[in-house]
């Protein structure tokens, strides 16, 4: 048994599944199941949303550790659902490590959705959620085009690996004003109810649900960091929003 | 009609979220059905006055769905309960605080902070409630499987 492989193959599976937005108690639990079905004697992961930290003890005794720092997050639902399928197939079967690690090459190149799918989503989103909230048809249709525009903004700011905070409040700043405007000229009725649809794209529904279900799991330096994060993007969408509204009473 | 609508809404918003976070084939659509399930629930415990046991009881709802669905087709529970919830989250509490800090209207600012807050509280301790008995129900079976 080649447990330096082991070591990477593991963390190269617990590094993708916090990547794309795993609880943390799933990354460590993933880890240590899979070491501990290749005969590794004792094992122990500590994982918070940047770093992963895995030690185990071979056979013959000797200690191995790796850390990886982690540094972008992303919500890739499906990645994670396939990472764990694999790795509940890994715990029974105990396949070849290469094998393991073609398959995890595997799941790495499976297909996203696109940037113009992002754009229709964003779209239909937004005009959707203007009328939940009470908005009417001529505030959703225009919540229709500006709701891409939120998608190149986030794109292109994130391009220039500005931090996720400044990206909220300078998206959130372009939903108040190009609502405004659009009220402004008469062509839709309700400013609120347009920005309302709009951020509720940018607000922090994952960072508050991950956050919760962290904390019971026992992880609260990780669930209190995404309470952190959830709050500040929180206060981000209310400043951005604040500062084009501000503006708007001088037009 | 001032119910189905809403619920159509919902579906089709919670659909988009599932593009947004990559969710992919039949998941999208018990994803989104969750969504508009979580609005039924609020809609069908609106005669228990305050609107934060609403969101309690939805989130409550939801947060079963989820666990249910995820245990039927094996996969994380995530998958179904982000997309689900976010509906519930008070996006419109954040920009009528907002709006009630320009205006310098301390009253209204702090009223609507606090509800809002609240909301997210209600969020979180429906999902802590759920997400705790079925741990629990995961230990009694493990037990007896050995």
């Amino acid at each position: 048994m080649n447990f330096d492989q082991l070591l990477n193959v593991s963390m190269r599976l617990g590094t993708m599944l916090l990547e794309n937005g795993a609880e943390i108690y799933r990354v460590e639990e993933s880890i240590r199941r899979m070491v501990l079905a290749y005969g590794a004697k004792e094992v122990d992961v500590y994982a918070i949303p940047n770093t992963i930290i895995v030690t185990l003890m071979t056979q013959d005794n000797c200690n191995l550790t790796k850390t990886k720092r982690i540094h972008d997050r992303t919500t890739d639902l499906d990645k994670v659902e396939r990472l764990n399928h694999l790795c509940r197939q890994i715990c029974q079967n105990t396949p070849d490590l290469t094998t393991v690690d073609k398959q995890l090459n595997e799941i790495s190149q499976r297909p996203v959705y696109g940037f113009y799918s992002h754009l229709i989503a964003y779209a239909v989103t937004s005009s959707m959620f203007t009328l939940f909230f009470g908005g009417n048809f001529s505030d959703a249709f225009w919540c229709f085009w500006i709701g891409p525009l939120l998608k190149i903004t986030a794109h292109h700011l994130t391009k220039l690996r500005t931090n996720p905070f400044f990206t909220t409040i300078l998206c959130s700043f372009f939903c108040g004003l190009l609502s405004t405007l659009v009220c402004h000229f008469q062509l839709a009725s309700h400013v609120d109810k347009m920005i309302i649809g709009l951020v509720m794209n940018l607000v922090p529904g994952v960072a508050i649900t991950n956050s919760v279900r962290d904390i019971i799991a026992g992880d609260f330096i990780a669930g209190q960091t995404k309470m952190t994060e959830a709050l500040l993007t929180a206060t981000s969408i209310a400043v951005g929003t604040g500062i084009a509204l501000s503006i708007s009473t001088y037009f | 009609m001032d119910v189905l609508l809403p619920c159509l809404y919902t579906f089709i918003a919670t659909a988009g979220f599932c593009i947004i976070f990559n969710i992919r084939g039949k998941m999208v659509f018990y994803a989104a059905l969750g969504g508009t399930i979580g609005w039924l629930a609020f809609i069908g415990s609106s005669f228990l006055g305050t609107d934060l046991i609403q969101y309690f009881i939805a989130t409550v709802i939801i947060a079963l769905y989820s666990e249910i669905m995820a245990r039927i087709h094996k996969v994380p529970i995530t998958v179904y309960l982000i997309a689900a919830l976010i509906p519930l989250v008070p996006g419109s509490g954040i920009y009528y605080t907002m709006e009630h800090a320009l205006t310098g209207d301390i009253d209204a600012f702090l009223e609507t902070f606090i509800h809002t807050i609240a909301i997210a509280g209600s969020l979180a301790f429906g999902i802590l409630l759920v997400s705790s008995l079925f741990r629990l129900t995961h230990h009694i079976n493990i037990d007896r499987n050995q």
